[in-house]
């Protein structure tokens, strides 16, 4: 038992890191299809928002006197553009009433394309290496507290604590002001909202710069966390998340821990070929090869989906376009 | 009326713009293509390096270049890309990878007046064997060479400590590297005084080139556990590595990359005003080298055609970066004494498994 201790202390700060941006991009995705606009394009929205970081770092970087200051203001820089980028989805799908799936198919077309021709037409290069990220630190104090010390306190970042106070803000929000009321009641039943008075197109334009903004924020934290370089693509986390939140049933809580379980398991899948542990147990049986450990979360993913569906409570009126005239 | 008169006088205007740019600017009689691997033009490795050697030679002779790429990573998508260029009239490709090896197979008889390149592997059949075309050139690298030396360099620098081993897929060229890498650490402990451990949990290939998360927590993990130097040679799963490193060296701990194929000092810099980098040496293959060599020897009219080339330290194909801001003046002398033997021939490498781990 000792030895599956140290093996979870050991990953557990890993996991953490590679499930938080999965975790800001699928509350982003929430806050969308709760308003009633289902936004496929989270992935585009990454890819766009670790560019803008990229781009925003690599320029303030030597200008500034503190490192650190430029990879906050690349943050902000990628939260921002990613809500005025999300205004395409938008303009669209709420404006023009067009196919949700498949402006979010076009959404993330563009953005593979756009940010690697940005990229090279500006730096010469499709990669965007910056210097350094986010600093990793032990929190002094609370990393000291036996077993909730070592798995939650130790090599933390701080966007770490960012993201989980969004995730509380924004959950309250949604559950406890007249703003996330009228939010649900547009992704439920637009023409109730609009007859008791709430300006639907508005509330799923704020709805999907919410999304736009957070996915942004997702692929900008794992530019300054775990990746280091804007390359293109952010290996497909985009449709990780969405996932993620119908795993999670459109719920705060419940994409927390969706995307918990998928980074755990995705942790434990890489990094299992080094530990010996795990390579005891593929010499004593190949299920345990990571192979098998890779395909484990959308396995289960798969499963879990065929249960849910018959109670699935996707928004009822997601991925409808809103049409005022209609009855 | 009007309107769509207009637009059809600009669009014609525009085609023919197009066309005749199209035709200015060759006056040699070839136009030279490249064919992209899995991972992307820029990838500061395999792909860069090819494309830099194709653009060097072709800006020298003034000749239209090109590169494709394609959809995928299977033998259909390539022979797409390839007859795309072809039929745009590049009839000198290169193709760098070992996954090309089946689709410059079925190229080399198609499309006959065209010449291609292949590095990293040999046009072979579907039963496995090599069928190298007068058209072709296959081009290996002795990369348990290069291995062989960044390894001496990298033991022979920080003399005691463990190392690992991380590689993208398990394919010859990567799986000679960590071959030779493991024949260069133990050359220096029996000749040059190291002690330096590899333990067979900490050599392993991840699966892919492009895996960066998986890059991250695979040297974080290894780190941790106390390795202090990782030979990577994975493409895009290296630059998480490279990215944990780093993050490591600016908490002050030690933590340090082998780069690979070019040098990847630059990318492992994390102190931009005192030049510091967590890439202590690169195991280097003359790629571009290659790729011009063969564009400049078809202008010449001696492209080495249905031959197989090996690149070496006889020929200076492999090897360690001429400048190595990680090493001291003492490990420099002493990498390049291993050198001189392997030139010389008293020391040789294999470029096989043997004994070694994985």
């Amino acid at each position: 038992m000792q030895g599956v201790w140290d093996l979870i202390r050991l990953i557990f700060p890993y996991a953490i890191v590679f499930t938080i941006p999965l975790l800001i991009t699928s509350l982003g995705g929430l806050f969308s299809e709760r308003s009633g606009v289902v936004n496929i394009g989270l992935d585009g929205f990454m890819v766009f928002g670790s560019f803008v970081s990229a781009y925003t770092i690599k320029l303030l970087m030597p200008v500034l006197p503190n490192g650190d200051l430029a990879v906050w203001i690349g943050l902000l820089a990628a939260t921002v553009a990613g809500a005025v980028f999300s205004l395409l989805h938008s303009f669209a799908c709420v404006t023009l009433n067009a196919n949700q799936v498949i402006s979010g198919t076009a959404i993330n077309m563009i953005a593979y394309a756009v940010t690697v021709y940005i990229a090279r037409t500006i730096t010469g290069s499709g990669n965007i290496t910056i210097v350094h990220g986010i600093a990793r630190t032990d929190i002094p104090v609370l990393s000291q507290i036996p077993v909730l010390g070592d798995l939650f306190f130790k090599s933390t970042y701080a966007t770490t604590w960012v993201v989980l106070l969004i995730l509380v803000v924004f959950a309250f929000i949604l559950y406890r002001t007249a703003f996330g009321l009228r939010l649900r009641a547009c992704g439920e039943h637009p023409h109730a909202a609009d007859a008791a008075g709430i300006n639907v197109y508005r509330t799923r334009y704020i709805a999907v710069a919410i999304s736009g903004a957070f996915s942004a924020l997702g692929g900008a934290a794992i530019l300054v966390t775990y990746s280091g370089e804007f390359n293109g693509n952010v290996a497909g986390l985009g449709f990780l998340a969405l996932a993620a939140l119908i795993f999670g049933k459109w719920k705060p809580l419940g994409i927390l821990g969706a995307t918990f379980f998928f980074g755990f398991a995705a942790t434990i899948a890489n990094v299992s070929q080094v530990i010996p542990f795990f390579t005891n147990l593929v010499d004593k049986s190949p299920f345990w090869a990571p192979l098998t450990l890779k395909a484990f979360p959308y396995v289960v993913t798969l499963i879990a989906l065929v249960f849910f569906s018959k109670t699935t409570q996707a928004p009822r009126a997601s991925g409808l376009p809103y049409d005022k005239g209609q009855r | 009326m009007t309107l769509r008169r207009t637009l059809l006088t600009l669009l014609i205007l525009l085609v023919s713009v197009s066309t005749l740019v199209a035709c200015s600017g060759t006056s040699a009689n070839f136009k030279v293509g490249m064919v992209t691997d899995s991972g992307t033009i820029d990838d500061k490795s395999f792909n860069q390096g090819t494309w830099e050697g194709v653009v060097q030679a072709a800006t020298e002779l003034k000749i239209d270049k090109n590169y494709l790429k394609p959809a995928g990573t299977t033998e259909a998508d390539y022979l797409a890309s390839i007859g795309n260029l072809y039929d745009a009239g590049f009839k000198f490709i290169v193709c760098p990878g070992y996954k090309f090896s089946s689709a410059i197979y079925k190229a080399q008889t198609q499309y006959k007046d065209a010449k291609f390149v292949l590095i990293d592997a040999q046009p072979t059949d579907a039963d496995g064997n090599a069928v190298v075309a007068t058209n072709t050139v296959a081009i290996f690298f002795a990369e348990h060479q290069s291995g062989f030396l960044a390894g001496v360099a990298s033991a022979v620098e920080l003399k005691t400590g463990e190392f690992g081993f991380i590689g993208g897929m398990e394919i010859p060229a990567v799986q000679r590297y960590n071959w030779g890498f493991q024949q260069g650490v133990a050359y220096a402990n029996a000749n040059l005084g190291t002690t330096i451990t590899i333990k067979a949990e900490n050599v392993i290939y991840q699966g892919t080139f492009s895996d960066v998360a998986g890059g991250q927590q695979l040297a974080a993990t290894m780190f941790d556990k106390g390795v202090t130097a990782i030979f990577c040679a994975a493409g895009g799963v290296g630059v998480g590595a490279i990215n944990e490193a780093k993050t490591r060296a600016t908490q002050g701990k030690t933590a340090w990359i082998i780069g690979v194929d070019v040098d990847q000092f630059a990318d492992g810099i994390y102190d931009t005003t005192n030049n510091k980098s967590i890439v202590l040496t690169s195991a280097l293959k003359g790629i571009k080298t290659a790729a011009y060599d063969m564009i400049i020897d078809q202008k010449d009219g001696k492209f080495p055609g249905g031959q197989t080339l090996t690149f070496d330290a006889s020929n200076d194909g492999v090897g360690i970066p001429a400048t190595n801001p990680n090493l001291s003046a003492a490990t420099t002398t002493a990498v390049a004494g291993v050198l001189a033997k392997l030139k010389a021939g008293t020391i040789t490498v294999a470029s096989t498994q043997g004994d070694l781990i994985k």
